[in-house]
């Protein structure tokens, strides 16, 4: 740690801090387009210009002749930084009016607008008018950068972040800078469109309108989106993200800077694999087929008229309670449980506890995990080949889910083994309670069989299967989005998850199912529910803080193995 | 019995016949009123009042009706069904029924049979009768507030309930003087006996019992300035809160109604009824004196309707206390002190014009209240630190 | 009630004591101060003079700013001025206008110029609260009040008006010359300019011109 004064206000900065993030640390913005955390310096933007100097071993203080990039200038003991002299701002006013030159005022009409850093810098450090009265270039827009990438050249302040972003992290260099001076674009070579897997971050990445998602073009004002903070469901990384909704609809998905999980991008397979939460085919109603007559009594009715507003609910969860306790009566080791690996750890350890509350024999088991391909390491080489082991900047993992291990934890907790079940084969379950909640046909044909036309089959998920089409009992449950818990990622790394929308229709949140299964009284509440996981399963003693905060906390099991998704 | 009814017949018709045109004219006449007090109203305020439907607005009235009549028939959730339906019925009853011993035209003391402007001619407690029957009104009101079940409305109620008791009193003593001299309960009787010059009208020998029953009067009709038991400002509306349509016509109908038999009672009772001087009695009298009669006597009751109506828009509203001091304190002894003239007259068998000397009571009354309250101000000011407030004082 | 001491404490503030006036007889007797006041009514009565206007034959003279009902606004070209920003949407107090956005058609030589456009832009008339600040807030002078006040409908659903009912109102204000386009980039329109004051003036809202 070395001792740095900022502004005057003195501060303990990490020796391999430069400017910006020691003065982060004070407290004071040093603003900045081209420099990146996760990118290498160029310091071409020239915005984060400061004043700095040293102190002298007899305590004088000797401040740089000329304003230098704080982006690119390390610190030592005794540096000063200076951000607040009249020097300084007149170089930000500077540069802003600049970079505001081209830059065309169309900011009703651009989608950055109101997360935009020309607008904020602008506001904060720039000019209110600007000194030219030629006419601003204009350039063509460019839709061809790739099949989500959108370029508005003309708004363009060629930080060239996004060049940089696709030669150090997708390796994949698809972008560059072409012809010079006041000409210089970002554009691609014809035919090599940005399609990398990665290629979305490079909208995050782009501080001003120039770079626009093709899928979000348009669809809102960011002003109007709410933010919640989540985790990405997509595979095990687990990449903290936020999810943008307004009236109940999700619009996009960002990542969210977490060390610990996933660095500052997110995967486009991520990023845009959010749709199917909308899709019109999901589960809205709980049905309950009557046993006699095998025809569905409840929700069907009201799921094709909307005049019913009785709520289904009651009928259906009073149902489920006491068919269970009746087939675990009849047959307690022929009742399977199948918790879904997508389920947080709170849902699965409500399920379990309360299956085993009614009888210790009933069986546990794991869902179908669901695997494609092998683990997909950035950044690639020249010829796609993955890196070396020790320079993986990102991973997208084979496994399509976000919480195996914390399931698997809660499972050996209750069941003392993990079982799989589309292991069990054609078994002699006479009941099942099965969990999905994934975003495709899921259902194995091991487990399909292993299920068969079981005395009550209860199915819990988001869409139909083959499954909910012959249960008994289907309960209409919540995607990710909907959800709220803690998820484990491949790395231990326990992560908390909020609910950002209302599921559609009368489908609820499986908290909410399984809190009202369980008979326990009050609203689900994840931060309750971790204390007491904590507190009851040893490999969970991590999480009983309740609050894991926006990084979350790694479980102590998996404290030794290395971190985060470069790895 | 039937042959009693056709035995009975030739007197039996003409009352039938006078109900008949009371029953036809008043519910119109009180339809026509409202379309008179808004028109007077608008013209008072600088407007124009309803133009619309018809020549000048005339036919607002019946467009009025007609809209009120096809409205929904609301019963709130909370009232008592059936007294709810009783209120404002038993309210229109008791004013109509108020009619029949009122003659709304010339009618002969003599009267043997043919039609007349009477229901009932020759009733020897005619006047008694209506005060009896026009105080029964009150219940239309209590039972329409009780009804409703609601605070609003019950407070009008038990406002209206108050006012009329107290009011009663000096409209019946107002008229004991005019009673007394004529001799008589019976209302053509008290008419005939002004049928000599203009003198001979009630009016300039009973000044102060008219001013006491036309004040009385208009706090029995709950009419501006003694409206308190539908006061909007205060109480929503009152008894008649919870009612609408055809029901809170009833109850519009019945106050309309007690405004003309207002009106006819003081243009009967005060104002020389059918007589103007030149006028011969209509005893005996040809059908063109009868319908100058009739004339005569609509032209005052419109007098006295127009009075009504402009003071609605000339009066603020009273307070209840100021209202109930009103009666007590001043309208009560003002009529005691008049029938005492009245009895000093007729005892010691002195010309009742003297009685025109009942004038100064109210200038004595008078007298006596503005000194009382000049004294109290004076006291009030000593009373506020000892120092009289003449121009600035000072304090801590 | 002498017994009450006078004030000793050094006089510093002094303070007019309300006093009520004294009655005469005449007060007392009321009767004089109803029949002024019946004189009054009978007076304004007979006068002949109402102030009230006639409206379907007289219409007002609406100022020229006036919020009456919005217009979107056409530019040179005849297409809709909007760009969709959604800072009328933004600034509404009343949550009464649904804008969707769309990619202009680049296609179309008609819209070559064009990023963004309004794919629908639904007013509720009903909703709206008629404060003018969508008007205030657009950048590119595309939604404007009108002095059109009359208006009416039979259903709330008509009373939503999309974008070609916008546009209709913007064809018929501005070709009848009823409202002048009102703002433009630069100088004032004419909502904005200064009511004229002294002599001229009409006199101030609220104020009737007879007694």
């Amino acid at each position: 740690m070395v001792k740095v004064k900022v502004n005057d206000i003195e501060v303990d900065a990490d020796p391999k801090d430069n400017c910006i993030l020691a003065a982060r640390k004070a407290g004071v913005e040093i603003p900045h387009y081209c420099w990146h955390e996760s990118l290498s310096v160029v310091a071409s933007c020239r915005m984060c210009l400061v004043e700095v100097g040293e102190t002298k071993p007899d305590g004088t203080v000797a401040m740089g002749p000329k304003l230098v990039p704080g982006c690119q200038t390390p610190i030592k003991e005794g540096t000063i930084i200076r951000t607040d002299s009249a020097k300084v701002k007149t170089s930000q006013q500077m540069t802003l009016e600049l970079l505001l030159l081209n830059h065309p005022l169309d900011c009703s009409i651009c989608d950055q607008a109101g997360e935009c850093y020309l607008q904020d810098y602008t506001y904060k450090y720039g000019n209110a008018h600007s000194r030219l009265d030629e006419p601003k270039l204009q350039r063509e827009d460019k839709y061809h950068i790739g099949e989500q990438i959108a370029l508005f050249t003309d708004r363009c302040v060629m930080c060239t972040r996004c060049v940089r972003f696709t030669r150090e992290v997708s390796g994949t260099a698809e972008l560059q800078v072409v012809a010079r001076g006041s000409h210089e674009e970002i554009d691609v070579f014809p035919d090599t469109p940005c399609n990398n897997k990665l290629a979305g971050n490079v909208v995050d990445l782009c501080p001003v309108g120039a770079l626009c998602s093709k899928d979000f073009l348009y669809k809102k004002r960011v002003w109007w989106l709410k933010h919640a903070e989540s985790v990405c469901t997509g595979c095990s990384t687990g990449c903290s993200i936020h999810v943008d909704q307004n009236e109940n609809k999700v619009y996009r998905l960002r990542p969210r800077e977490n060390p610990q999980a996933q660095g500052h991008f997110m995967c486009d397979e991520g990023r845009f694999g959010f749709k199917y939460i909308h899709d019109d085919r999901r589960l809205k109603f709980p049905k309950l087929k009557n046993a006699a007559s095998g025809v569905a009594a409840t929700g069907t009715a009201s799921q094709t008229s909307d005049l019913s507003f009785a709520d289904p609910w009651p009928t259906v969860l009073g149902e489920v309670k006491k068919r269970i306790r009746q087939a675990i009566q009849n047959d307690p080791s022929g009742f399977v449980a199948v918790l879904s690996p997508l389920m947080t750890v709170e849902e699965a350890y409500l399920l379990a506890s309360y299956i085993k509350g009614i009888d210790p024999r009933t069986k546990l088991t794991l869902g179908p995990v669901p695997m494609v391909g092998s683990d997909d390491l950035y950044p690639k080489g020249p010829k796609g080949e993955p890196p070396a082991p020790g320079k993986v900047k990102f991973t997208i993992r084979a496994e399509k889910c976000p919480n195996r291990l914390g399931v698997e934890a809660v499972l050996r907790h209750f069941e003392r083994a993990v079982i799989h079940a589309d292991s069990l084969g054609k078994s002699s379950a006479s009941a099942w309670y099965v969990v999905g909640g994934y975003s495709a046909g899921w259902v194995t044909e091991s487990l399909d069989q292993a299920i068969g036309t079981p005395s009550l089959l209860i199915v819990q998920d988001i869409f139909p299967s083959p499954l909910s089409d012959r249960a008994d009992i289907v309960l209409a449950a919540g995607s990710f989005a909907e959800r709220e818990g803690t998820y484990v990622n491949h790395a231990g790394l326990a992560q908390a998850a909020h609910a950002s929308i209302r599921p559609p229709e009368e489908a609820r949140a499986d908290g909410r199912i399984l809190m009202e299964l369980a008979g326990r009284s009050g609203l689900f509440n994840a931060m309750a529910l971790r204390k007491e996981i904590g507190t009851n399963i040893a490999e969970f003693s991590a999480i009983a803080i309740g609050d894991l905060g926006e990084h979350g906390v790694r479980l102590a099991k998996y404290a030794n193995q290395t971190v985060g998704a470069r790895s | 019995m039937i042959s009693r009814f056709i035995e009975y017949w030739p007197v039996l018709w003409p009352a039938l016949a006078a109900i008949a045109v009371i029953l036809a004219v008043v519910p119109f006449l009180g339809l026509y009123m409202t379309f008179i007090e808004r028109k007077v109203a608008a013209y008072v305020q600088d407007r124009v009042g309803p133009n619309r439907v018809g020549p000048f607005g005339l036919f607002q009235a019946v467009a009025d009706g007609i809209k009120i009549f096809l409205k929904e028939q609301l019963i709130p959730d909370h009232v008592y069904t059936a007294l709810y339906f009783i209120a404002p019925s038993f309210s229109l009853i008791t004013a109509m029924f108020a009619l029949v011993v009122m003659p709304f035209g010339p009618v002969a003391t003599d009267y043997k049979s043919g039609f007349r402007f009477m229901v009932a001619p020759g009733i020897d407690i005619g006047i008694l009768m209506m005060l009896a029957i026009s105080s029964l009104s009150a219940y239309g009101i209590i039972v329409g507030g009780w009804a409703s079940n609601n605070k609003y409305s019950i407070y009008g109620a038990i406002r209206s309930c108050a006012q009329f008791i107290s009011y009663e009193i000096p409209l019946g003593m107002s008229i004991l003087g005019v009673i007394a001299i004529t001799g008589s309960l019976n209302i053509e009787q008290i008419v005939k006996a002004q049928s000599g010059s203009l003198l001979d009208w009630n009016v300039f020998w009973q000044p102060v019992a008219m001013l006491v029953f036309f004040t009385s009067a208009l706090a029995e009709t709950n009419r501006l300035p003694f409206d308190l038991p539908e006061c909007e400002q205060e109480l929503v509306g009152g008894f008649h809160t919870e009612y609408s349509g055809i029901k809170f016509v009833l109850f519009f109908l019945a106050e309309y109604t007690h405004i003309v038999t207002v009106s006819f009672l003081t243009a009967l009772l005060f104002l020389g009824g059918w007589h103007f001087p030149g006028l011969p009695d209509p005893s005996g009298a040809s059908t063109l004196v009868l319908a100058l009669g009739l004339l005569v006597l609509l032209a005052k009751v419109s007098l006295v309707v127009m009075v009504i109506i402009l003071l609605r828009w000339a009066l603020p509203r009273f307070r209840f206390d100021q209202l109930m001091g009103l009666a007590w304190k001043g309208l009560i002894p003002l009529a005691l002190v008049n029938l005492v003239g009245v009895a000093i007259v007729l005892t010691l068998g002195l010309p009742k014009h003297l009685l025109i000397a009942t004038a100064v009571l109210p200038i004595l009354a008078a007298y006596y209240s503005a000194a009382k309250f000049n004294a109290s101000l004076e006291s009030d000011n000593t009373l506020r630190n000892g120092i009289q407030p003449q121009g600035a004082v000072s304090y801590e | 009630m002498s017994e009450s001491k006078p004030a000793t404490s050094p006089k510093k503030k002094t303070v007019k004591w309300g006093q009520a006036p004294k009655l005469s007889v005449l007060d007392a007797l009321y009767l004089p101060a109803i029949a002024s006041g019946l004189a009054t009514a009978v007076r304004h009565a007979v006068s002949g003079k109402p102030t009230t206007r006639q409206y379907p034959e007289v219409e007002p003279e609406i100022p020229p700013n006036y919020r009456g009902v919005h217009r979107l606004n056409r530019d040179e070209a005849g297409r809709v001025k909007c760009v969709a920003c959604y800072m009328c949407q933004t600034a509404c107090p009343a949550n009464c206008i649904e804008i969707i956005a769309a990619p202009a058609p680049k296609d179309d030589p008609h819209w070559k110029d064009r990023d963004k456009f309004p794919a629908t832009f639904t007013i509720d008339e009903l909703r709206c609260i008629y404060c003018g600040m969508c008007e205030e807030a657009c950048p590119v002078d595309a939604i404007e009040l009108t002095s059109v006040y009359d208006l009416t409908g039979m259903t709330r659903q008509e009373m939503i008006f999309d974008k070609e009912k916008l546009l209709s109102v913007f064809d018929e204000t501005v070709k009848s010359g009823r409202d002048p386009v009102r703002t433009n980039r630069g100088k004032l329109g004419p909502a904005s300019e200064v009511a004229p004051t002294g002599k001229d003036a009409p006199p101030p809202p609220g104020r009737g011109k007879s007694g």
